[in-house]
């Protein structure tokens, strides 16, 4: 199979990965369009009207184009149309392409990945690699030999993005409401160091946390420690990341656009001010904690640095989903060499992947909102 | 003289546990690791010194591999930045432009932003793949390896750069996308009247009016990529740790790899890695005062 | 050669496009291009080119029809509107809020389309010509400067576009700075200005590049009250000064009869009456135009129409040739006077004193239906909440209650 052959085959391919969503996507908005002619024919319009509508708003799209240019105008119009539609879909290419990847290499069998060429469709589907990366199989010292972990790497993952995130939304909004509503002296200075911790790079903290934690004895709890010692490596995960000056930061901005008139109003009802905080202030601010809630639990759920610095690698029950799967890896790749196991890794990546795409696609109009008033990401 | 004002007990019952927490994880590692970092020859665990002085530093400035992570890096910042704005501009002005599947498109752009680094990464050290990648074979290059053994220096930093465009494009064409949108509508109607071209309306009104977000953008890339680690690890596929995570002789070692790994390192690890934090930071200062300046003279209004 | 010739020459290009006859075109652009170097700009050649300026607009039939995006119904904005605005001369476009006002304004500065009908410049008609082809000026209800621009680069901006040479366009600016006094602000970013020194840029914007017609879009609505007064009578002077056939968008009647020579009333995309203020004051054409001019409003006073005469509350006011109908009776309040003989009797309900001048609150049947008079102190000062009091009337107007049909 030549070059092009192959680009031909993946470019089909990869639009078919897109489909699905893209299906989704027209139907959704074909719905749309129906249900409007249909609320414009049932408000009174006729079909008469409703083609004269589409004749007024294709004249507005052409409006002072000379007659005897019109067509040359609207082959521009067209040529310049699909040349942004070409670099657009390519550009999705590229963006969808190694999501591909990971789907079909997970549904391969190690055979056909040892094959000659890598085939772009699965000759076969197989779970060969789901099978594989669930069966654990441990060392006699009780360390993990094969297979990765995903019950530990989960829970563990959701026990700590759980508290991490309860914690900071709590701190966050006491916070927020500290410094948009309360008055007090300092308020503004203080406000001013917390905004300035966030110059400061992420490594300056780590190192001495890394030293606080461990000589609290917080750090690499072994297969065997007590409850007492993987409590402390727990907490040594959670501990640190409680709070954020950047969503106290952005929910401070949605807390001030409350009119004050409200609080004052709320002041001469005799409304004190933690109960207008529960009844007034939260509920309006609501989207913005959910949208807090949201990326906090994603950053639990990459977050790699920190708990990799602090878990044993040798202990898999204590791995978060991203350094459980890079180091559970690294063992079977030690055992049987890279290049066998690769079907697995796509398998094990989808699986860690896929419950932010999930998240994701059902909560999207959040997080993207989140990330446009300046979220950052790690 | 300590006049509080009247919400003083309010504001320590709302403040109170998250400074205390802050005070223990924020405010004194920045302390400390500044402290430690002017101590010579430190030993954390027993917390003795040789007294204080700048021989940390000395020792990191002098580490040839320092020099090497601090090149890597700068290569890696002056490549990826101008790529990633430059195409999100571009991508961000043609979704401005279509009616059609924009949030299709949106969306598809976005799903980077949404993935684990690390299994992404491994996506990646597949998809490039010596023997079996998708890469060699879509543009028949026989066994070329990009990020395994026999790699070169050039091959592994075009795989990180791919992935770092790969990466990071979501959140700036979002950002710079919202920008656009929120250029008043009058602008161009104004600009119509006054009977400016196309090409000139992109230039003198759109341009212009979305440089703080440009600005914006460029600044949070330019930090991102100085602070480079996580990704470069994840390529490779050895995680962090473990020997030769940044490439065959850790060609690809980047200033906080080289941080994290004096951290790992016997002897006296501490105040080297707090000295190449400590440059870390004066880098990031030196950025973001370049920020403050630029946006002050250029794009405020 | 002027730069208001050269645009004329681009219109006249535009406007009559021979087919086919491009080499022609391209002779005059070479002649445009051979007259430049001659050219002296001066204030005094900026000055005449001034006095071109101005044109006589003709609206023929035109209509504005939205499509709303949600619905996809259709939404008549202006309906068959006819008006011609005389050369030279300051008109208020004047009606309530959504009257398709600021529509007409946007179809006359070719911002919007129009669904019908014809726009005339003087013989030209501009209907299919773009904004920056009809040589308009407008200036929008928020002035719309460019942020990141100067006062100067954005005075300049439009003369940038038209490629005027650096040296002539600076000069032009700074007459038009100096012709609206902002001379003295060149340097500055619209945001370190008040909102009347924005306004003067924005006029100066619009008319640098020697615009035919100047539209303004509601140019006082975003002033407070003081600088409402003096950009008034600034926009008076600067038009008087330049003689272009101004165009200005307004809700406020007030505002409109102080400086405009003609008032065009609309509502509801329809044209109501076009004339002097002080006629349209004294003659409105209907009950509409009637309640929206004057303060305090016209007072409407419920009768009817039996047998030729004029009744209101049971008793005969006025013998009239009409047919029988119910009517609404408009009187003003200062055409009121107090008059012991007076036809029309009411009681006094409220009087509030405004110097020598005291306005009277009464009523004809009920506290319900009032009415108010304006009238001097004196005559009145005998007189108390309660009493009853005779009014007679220097004028009426008389309209159909239901069309609101101007009837005497």
């Amino acid at each position: 199979m030549g070059f092009k052959e192959i680009l031909l085959i993946l470019l089909g391919l990869a639009a078919l990965f897109g489909i699905g969503y893209l299906v989704v996507y027209l139907v959704g908005k074909y719905k749309e369009k129906k249900k409007a002619e249909q609320l414009a024919l049932e408000s009174g319009a006729n079909a008469a009207e409703l083609a004269r509508a589409k004749e007024i708003q294709r004249k507005e799209k052409e409006a002072y184009v000379p007659a005897d240019q019109l067509r040359a105008f609207r082959v521009k119009r067209t040529t310049l149309k699909v040349i942004t539609y070409i670099f657009l879909i390519l550009i999705a290419l590229f963006i969808l392409i190694p999501f591909y990847w990971m789907v079909i290499t997970s549904f391969k069998s190690a055979e056909e990945i040892a094959a000659t060429k890598p085939s772009l469709i699965p000759n076969k589907i197989t779970f060969e690699a789901y099978k594989n990366i669930f069966q654990l199989e441990l060392n006699p010292n009780g360390t993990l030999k094969r297979g990765v972990p995903f019950l530990y790497m989960f829970g563990n993952t959701i026990l700590v993005g759980f508290f991490t995130t309860v914690f900071t939304v709590i701190s966050v909004v006491f916070s927020a409401f500290a410094f948009s509503r309360l008055r007090f002296k300092g308020s503004d200075v203080l406000f001013t160091i917390l905004l300035s911790t966030m110059m400061v790079p992420g490594e300056v903290f780590i190192i001495t946390n890394y030293g606080t934690v461990s000589r609290l004895g917080w750090v690499g709890a072994r297969l065997n420690d007590d409850t007492v010692k993987i409590i402390g490596n727990y907490l040594a995960m959670i501990l640190p990341f409680i709070g954020s000056v950047f969503y106290t930061f952005y929910l401070r901005q949605t807390f001030k656009q409350v009119s004050d008139e409200l609080y004052y109003a709320a002041k001469v009802d005799g409304v004190g001010d933690f109960k207008y905080l529960f009844k007034i202030m939260i509920p309006i601010a609501k989207p913005t904690i959910i949208t807090i809630t949201i990326l906090s639990l994603m950053g639990s759920w990459n977050a790699y640095i920190w708990p990799n610095l602090v878990t044993d690698f040798q202990n898999y029950k204590m791995w978060l989903v991203s350094n459980g799967l890079s180091n559970a890896f690294r063992s079977t790749i030690e055992l049987t060499g890279p290049g066998n196991v690769l079907n697995q890794q796509m398998a094990g990546s989808l699986i860690v992947t896929l419950p932010l795409l999930i998240v994701f696609f059902t909560l999207k109009k959040y997080i993207m909102r989140g990330v446009v008033r300046g979220g950052t990401k790690g | 003289m300590l006049e509080w004002k009247k919400d003083g007990w309010k504001a320590a019952i709302a403040l109170g546990p998250t400074l205390l927490i802050m005070a223990v994880f924020t405010f004194y590692p920045i302390v400390n690791t500044f402290i430690m970092a002017f101590r010579n020859n430190y030993k954390f665990l027993s917390g003795v010194d040789e007294g204080f002085g700048i021989q940390n530093f000395v020792t990191v400035l002098s580490d040839p591999r320092f020099l090497g992570a601090l090149k890597n890096t700068l290569l890696m910042v002056v490549v990826s930045v101008p790529i990633t704005v430059i195409l999100s501009i571009l991508i961000a002005v043609a979704l401005n432009s279509i009616e059609r599947l924009r949030g299709f498109f949106q969306t598809i752009f976005f799903l980077p932003y949404v993935t684990n680094t690390i299994a992404l990464g491994l996506v990646f050290n597949t998809v490039f793949h010596k023997d079996f990648g998708l890469f060699n074979s879509l543009f028949n290059l026989g066994a070329v390896d990009w990020l395994g053994a026999e790699t070169t220096y050039w091959r592994a930093f075009f795989v990180l750069m791919v992935y770092t465009v790969w990466n990071g494009l979501a959140f700036k064409i979002i950002v710079l996308l919202s920008g656009l949108q929120n250029i008043d509508k009058q602008y161009y109607q104004a600009a119509a009247i006054d009977g400016a071209s196309k090409w000139r309306i992109f230039r003198k009104i759109t341009i212009p009016l979305l440089s703080p977000m440009i600005l914006y953008t460029t600044i949070t890339s330019f930090i991102g990529a100085f602070k480079v680690y996580t990704s470069v690890i994840s390529l490779f596929g050895k995680g962090a740790g473990a020997s030769n995570s940044f490439g065959p002789d850790n060609m690809l070692i980047t200033v906080v790899g080289y941080i994290y790994n004096k951290l790992w390192e016997a002897g006296t690890p501490f105040g080297v890695a707090s000295a190449g934090s400590v440059i870390l930071f004066v880098i990031i200062l030196l950025i973001t005062l370049i920020q403050r300046r630029v946006s002050k003279s250029r794009v405020h209004y | 050669m002027g730069i208001f010739d050269k645009i004329k020459e681009k219109f006249k290009k535009k406007e009559k496009p021979q087919a086919g006859d491009s080499k022609e075109v391209k002779e005059k652009d070479l002649a445009l291009e051979s007259t430049k170097e001659e050219a002296v700009f001066d204030t005094e050649t900026i000055k005449k080119d001034m006095k071109n300026m101005g044109v006589e607009i003709r609206l023929e039939g035109l209509t504005k029809e939205f499509v709303e995006k949600k619905t996809n119904r259709i939404t008549v904005a202006v309906d068959n509107f006819d008006v011609t605005i005389p050369a030279g001369k300051l008109v208020g476009l004047l009606g309530p809020s959504g009257c398709g006002k600021s529509t007409t304004l946007y179809m006359i500065s070719g911002l919007h389309q129009p669904t019908a009908g014809r726009i005339y410049f003087g013989d030209d008609d501009v209907t299919n010509l773009p904004p920056e082809k009809r040589g308009i000026g407008l200036v929008f209800q928020n002035y719309s400067l460019y942020p990141h621009m100067t006062v100067k680069q954005n005075i300049m901006f439009p003369l940038e576009n038209m490629k005027v040479p650096k040296e002539e366009a600076e000069k032009r600016a700074q007459y038009m700075a100096e012709l609206v006094q902002i001379g003295d602000l060149m340097n500055r970013k619209p945001n370190q200005l008040s909102g009347g020194q924005q306004q003067r840029v924005a006029i100066a914007r619009a008319l640098v590049k020697m615009p035919r017609v100047l539209l303004l879009d509601e140019p006082l609505s975003n002033l407070d009250a003081r600088l409402r007064m003096q950009m008034r009578e600034e926009i008076r002077r600067i038009q008087r000064e330049t003689g272009i056939t101004t165009i200005f968008v307004t809700h406020d009647q007030e505002e409109a009869m102080s400086i405009s020579d003609e008032i065009v009333v609309m509502k509801d995309g329809v044209l109501h009456q076009k004339d002097k203020p002080q006629h349209v004051y004294n003659e409105p054409v209907d009950e509409f135009v009637a309640k929206f001019l004057g303060n305090p409003p016209i007072n409407i006073i419920e009768g009817k129409i039996e047998d030729g005469k004029l009744i209101v509350n049971g008793k005969v006011l006025e013998k009239v040739k009409l047919e029988d109908q119910p009517i609404h009776l408009g009187i003003r309040a200062e055409f009121f006077q107090v008059d012991p003989k007076g036809r029309l009797e009411a009681e006094i309900e409220f009087l509030e004193h405004i110097g020598r001048d005291t306005m009277v609150i009464a009523s004809i049947e009920d506290a319900s239906k009032t009415f108010k008079a304006l009238v001097s102190a004196q005559t009145i000062k005998d007189l108390e909440v309660g009493h009853k009091i005779r009014f007679n009337y220097s004028s009426y107007f008389v309209f159909n209650a239901e069309t609101g049909e101007r009837l005497i």
